[in-house]
């Protein structure tokens, strides 16, 4: 009883459920009349049209690989709606936001972040974004954050989005990411002019509302040389029984010595079946950042992948993955590094408990010419109880001599001395394994900001609490 | 002319991972094997359970492409002195299928040598499966060192009781295209097992290594030490997986991998992997992949060593390793061929003199 | 007469097979200052953790009376919330977690800990001071890559905070130079001076006892307590070492 208890409370921030009323939500299943309604409610160019029927046919011809990644067994595209749009047209004030959608965002935090810590936020509520904003002096310098629908109506910026859209990551990638081609709806377009640092970080927030829908935003965001972003992605849903499915995508474009961080924390509900796919170029001397929490979903694939195609690029991942009972969460990344002189440091952490299986995958690809390239990966997972699985598959591929490559991967449970020295000094035994547990995910608590670091910190004792008692 | 097929997945971890990567396994053309007669000689029924990293597909090939399967028993409470010696000579084509059983108490040496004097291309294969029995101790030593065309499949598999020792040592010292695969079952409780793999990788060269060790057992221990050097144009896969299996409480697991890349064109694919699903257990790898360090080559030159004579001499250390744990003539013998083609001629009897590796001499 | 604070009685205990303790009889008095001498391996570290309620020991025999209730069953935290404090040989690291939290933690679940923060920040940042510990450590994680002397001056640090009815300090003075040692014995001196709180030291050499104004002490060989006296048994053990004790054991068993 007492579990059932805590569940409530660690859902009921996220687990709440908006009536779908007056929503348009179009059939289940995939069929080419559903790709192309979604595509002249969006008064699309032809282009994009095009490129979502063919991606539709690929989807349809491509399967899962049988032989690695977590079982998707349960997730029947047959009865998945891909569109489902909320009754509220785009608007950059709360205001004018429907009550329903606004109180939301209100309990998520949204608005009252924005007013604090933000340059601008997106909320996606299903399939559409309802709110948009930037502030007045972060636009003043050119910086464009819109969605790419508008951008495609506008004929100055169509032409950037055809130029990037779908060119880091092919619809061919995988099964999902065909899917998300044919079928993609709300996004997030951003563009950081030459020079320009914005004083605080842009915020997407997506919200599946609708039941045994599919949320497939696009996020395409180019820094041009010298740029200076920090874009924040948070997601949740409210748990049902039947399957969600989540097929994003992000495209991030990180010109010369530009500086990009992306920070995600995933609470997904753990009916969610998670396979979304992020992919980074990096120019000469720039820098990219991932942080990144999952902490939700039934399955999961995420590996945000960075290319460092520039000489002296860099790029840092930091991650943690906490799989609890149903979970099967399986996550990493990917590295190719190609220009000279280029640096990677991996470094992820993973938690296990009640069943959870955790995977970590990873791939370090080294290229011929990637001279003195310097990666180091460093893997370390935490058991809770023996009932469940931490797997660490990381790969590397090297072919260049001058390169340079350290690995260190490690698996345990927290120590019996450990608890008792924290217990001698009067935590209770559970406040003790939640303390080495938070202390354990503290590297990825100290790169996110204040507001994620206390939802990570709570989540992490939530999740603790519920394994106690 | 015999009808060739292909072998496809051969070494396939227990784990794989993104098949655009073709890390997941290896291929062979190979001879389709021949029908054998009902009077077939082959190993006792229970060493069809035991896994030897290869896959189902490649032990299969080999039970039946080999001659006739040997079969040694070492009687419990003995220790046999005298190694088992598995000799293929690479061209002739050997295919060697053998089973031991070590049994109670017991301890022995399985050599197996590869090697080659002529220059030719031929496939030969090698395929050891032993049973090791509680409180039993089991040494093996495998050297392969064929080099020119020559092409080898080589497996080993163990399962090991209660308290068994076990201690594997290997040096793939050269062949055209080498695939190893080794799989140690530590079924038993307090069983341990220790692999010291060398290899070295040369031009146009593949090497593809496929080592598993199952931890079933309570209390066990299991490190793995791979260290090796890709010169101009070698192309080497390593595939190492410790899988900590529920109720394998007590146990440890090491992995550590050293690759030094001393040449052009190299590709080195690694993939250490840990699978845990039990939580009393430590587990841990470590990779290090990279040239010889600033700091080594700068002391190796104050003591007069420029950076090609470092890695001459990194190269040498394998072998001389190698001969040092050559426990008889068949291996020494082919470690010897393998360094005069290598290292040159001087070297090597160098080597096998400050080593006073003495199965040579003359009486 | 004062109240006795802690008494073993017939305690034995072990580990997996091995015994370890025997018979242990054991009376501190509140105010008193005890030390458990012996050699390597004698099993005193051990009686320290016992009393503490470290599980990775067993009872098999005699009980634990804490301020008149018996705490042979309850867990390490209830015996640190009614007043223990065990002081560690070799404190343990927990990366990640940062000293100041920790420290805050554990106070704040102490009713008669709870303060506001500044005063907080203001009392550590003062034994800080007094321990000569480095102010920057208060940020660090727990106990990683602290040197021993400074892990056994944290371990000093928690002793005044928390103020503990009874301090267990287990070989405490292990492994430090003189000036840490000096610091240490400061510490121990200022635990005693403003909480009045019974001590038991226990060591295997007679430094640290040095300062110390010693109420009883006691001997223990092989997990036998052999000898009980008043301070002037340290000197005789400084003279003569643990032999006789050893050698008297072995004859009787």
């Amino acid at each position: 009883m007492a579990r059932t208890q805590v569940q409530d409370i660690n859902q009921s921030l996220y687990d709440f459920v908006m009536p779908e009323v007056g929503a348009e939500r179009y059939a289940d299943g995939l069929t080419p009349d559903i790709v192309r309604a979604i595509s002249k409610k969006k008064h699309e160019p032809a282009w994009m049209l095009e490129m979502r029927l063919q991606a539709l046919e690929l989807y349809q011809s491509m399967e899962m690989a049988p032989n690695w990644g977590a079982s998707i067994e349960g997730l029947n595209m047959d009865h998945i709606s891909t569109y489902v749009a909320p009754n509220a047209k785009r608007t950059n004030s709360w205001d004018d936001v429907p009550d329903e959608i606004k109180e939301t965002f209100e309990r998520l935090g949204i608005p009252e972040a924005e007013r604090e810590t933000l340059a601008g936020v997106g909320a996606q509520y299903d399939s559409e974004i309802v709110y948009h904003n930037m502030r007045e002096s972060v636009a003043d310098q050119g910086v464009i954050y819109t969605t790419i629908e508008d951008a495609l109506t506008d004929p100055e910026l169509e032409p950037i989005v055809h130029k990037y859209f779908g060119k880091l990551l092919p619809m061919i990638e995988h099964k999902f990411s065909a899917l998300h081609y044919a079928v993609w709806s709300g996004s997030s377009f951003v563009y950081v002019p030459a020079g320009v640092t914005l004083p605080f970080p842009l915020q997407s927030y997506f919200r599946l509302n609708a039941q045994g829908a599919g949320q497939f935003e696009h996020t395409l965001i180019i820094v041009e040389e010298g740029g200076n972003l920090h874009f924040i992605e948070g997601c949740s849903a409210p748990k049902y029984n039947v399957a969600n499915l989540h097929a994003g995508a992000v495209e991030i474009f990180v010109g010369d010595g530009a500086h990009m961080r992306y920070s995600t924390i995933e609470n997904w509900s753990k009916n969610m079946f998670n396979l979304n796919t992020k992919r980074s170029t990096v120019g000469k001397d720039a820098h990219m950042e991932w942080v990144s929490g999952s902490f939700g979903s039934h399955v999961s694939y995420l590996y945000p992948s960075t290319i460092l195609a520039g000489d002296n690029s860099d790029c840092e991942f930091t991650g943690i993955t906490f799989a609890g009972a149903t979970q099967d969460l399986d996550t990493g990344c990917k590295v190719t590094m190609n220009g000279k002189n280029t640096n990677a440091s991996i470094n992820t952490k993973s938690i296990s408990k009640d069943g959870g299986i955790n995977t970590f995958r990873s791939s370090v690809i080294i290229g011929p010419h990637a001279e003195n390239a310097r990666a180091s990966v460093s893997c370390q997972s935490l058991m809770l109880d023996d009932m469940s699985r931490s797997d660490t598959i990381p790969a590397m591929d090297v072919r260049c001599a001058s390169a340079s490559v350290g690995h260190e991967a490690t698996i345990g449970r927290i120590s019996d001395d450990t608890v008792f020295y924290l217990m001698s000094r009067g935590c209770s035994e559970g406040e003790a394994r939640t303390m080495v547990v938070n202390g354990f995910a503290n590297p990825i608590s100290k790169e996110l900001p204040m507001e994620y670091a206390v939802e990570m910190n709570n989540l992490i004792k939530l999740e603790m609490e519920g394994a106690i008692g | 002319m015999a009808d060739t097929m292909k072998l496809s997945h051969i070494n396939t971890p227990p784990a794989q991972t993104w098949n655009y990567l073709h890390i997941n396994d290896v291929s062979f053309d190979v001879p389709v094997a021949e029908e054998h007669g009902a009077a077939f000689n082959r190993l006792p029924r229970i060493f069809d359970g035991i896994e030897c990293g290869l896959g189902d597909e490649a032990c299969g090939w080999i039970v039946a492409s080999s001659a006739e399967a040997r079969y040694i028993e070492v009687p419990a409470h003995t220790r046999r002195d005298e190694p088992i010696v598995i000799d293929i000579v690479a061209e002739n084509g050997t295919v060697a299928d053998t089973g031991v059983c070590v049994r109670e108490g017991a301890e022995a040496t399985i050599v197996v040598a590869v090697s080659a004097t002529l220059a030719r291309d031929a496939l030969s294969a090698a395929l050891t499966r032993v049973l090791v029995e509680r409180n039993a101790v089991l040494h093996v030593v495998e050297i392969v060192a064929a080099g020119g065309a020559y092409r080898h499949i080589e497996g080993l598999g163990i399962d090991a009781a209660a308290g068994a020792r076990v201690d594997v040592s290997q040096y793939f010292l050269g062949g055209a295209r080498v695939a190893a695969g080794m799989a140690a079952n530590l079924a038993g409780d307090g069983a341990t097992f220790e692999l010291a793999c060398r290899y070295l990788v040369g031009a146009g060269e593949l090497l593809d290594i496929n080592h598993v060790v199952r931890a079933r057992g309570r209390d066990t221990r299991e490190d793995m030490i791979v260290s090796g050097m890709l010169s101009d144009g070698a192309s080497k896969t390593l595939r190492e997986t410790i899988d900590l299996i529920h109720g394998a409480k007590g146990s440890q697991g090491n992995e550590a991998e050293t690759v030094l890349l001393a040449g052009e064109n190299i590709r080195n694919k690694t993939l250490p992997v840990i699978l845990c699903d039990e939580d009393d257990v430590a587990g841990n790898h470590g990779a290090t992949i990279g040239a010889i360090s600033p700091e080594q080559l700068a002391y190796l030159s104050d003591r007069g060593l420029g950076p090609d004579e470092a890695a001459a001499l990194f190269m040498r250390s394998i072998f001389d390793d190698a001969l040092i744990h050559a426990p008889e003539p068949v291996s020494a013998a082919a470690v010897a061929l393998r360094a005069e083609t290598v290292l040159g001629a001087e070297v090597s009897r160098d080597s096998l003199e400050t080593l006073d590796i003495d199965f040579f001499k003359e009486v | 007469m004062a109240d006795t604070l802690l008494k073993v009685a017939g305690l034995s205990a072990g580990a997996g097979d091995k015994a370890i303790l025997h018979g242990i009889d054991l009376a501190i008095d509140a105010g008193e200052t005890h030390v458990l001498m012996g050699p390597n391996g004698a099993g005193k570290s051990t009686l320290g953790h016992v009393i503490m309620g470290d599980p990775t020991f067993e009872v098999t025999d005699g009980s634990i009376l804490f301020n008149g209730a018996d705490i042979t069953e309850k867990s390490p935290t209830d015996r640190s919330l009614a007043g223990m404090f065990l002081s560690y040989q070799a404190p343990v690291e927990v990366p990640g977690l940062p000293l100041y939290t920790f420290l805050r933690t554990i106070c704040q679940m102490r009713p008669e800990l709870k303060t506001t923060a500044r005063k907080f920040r203001d009392e550590v940042g003062a034994l800080a001071d007094e321990l000569d510990l480095d102010q920057g450590l208060i940020m660090r994680e727990l106990n990683v890559g602290f040197s021993g002397g400074e892990k056994k001056k944290i371990e000093m640090l928690q002793l005044l905070l928390l103020k503990p009815k009874l301090a267990i300090l287990d070989e405490t003075d292990s492994g430090l130079d003189v000036d840490a040692l000096s610091i240490v014995s400061k510490g121990i001196e200022a635990y005693r001076q403003r909480c009045d709180g019974s001590l038991l030291v226990i060591t295997h050499n007679t430094r640290i006892l040095e300062r110390l104004d010693v109420d009883r002490t006691h001997v223990m060989v092989k997990g036998h307590l052999v000898a009980e006296g008043s301070a002037s048994l340290i000197h005789e053990i400084d003279a003569h070492g643990f032999e006789h004790y050893e050698h008297a054991l072995e004859s009787e068993g």
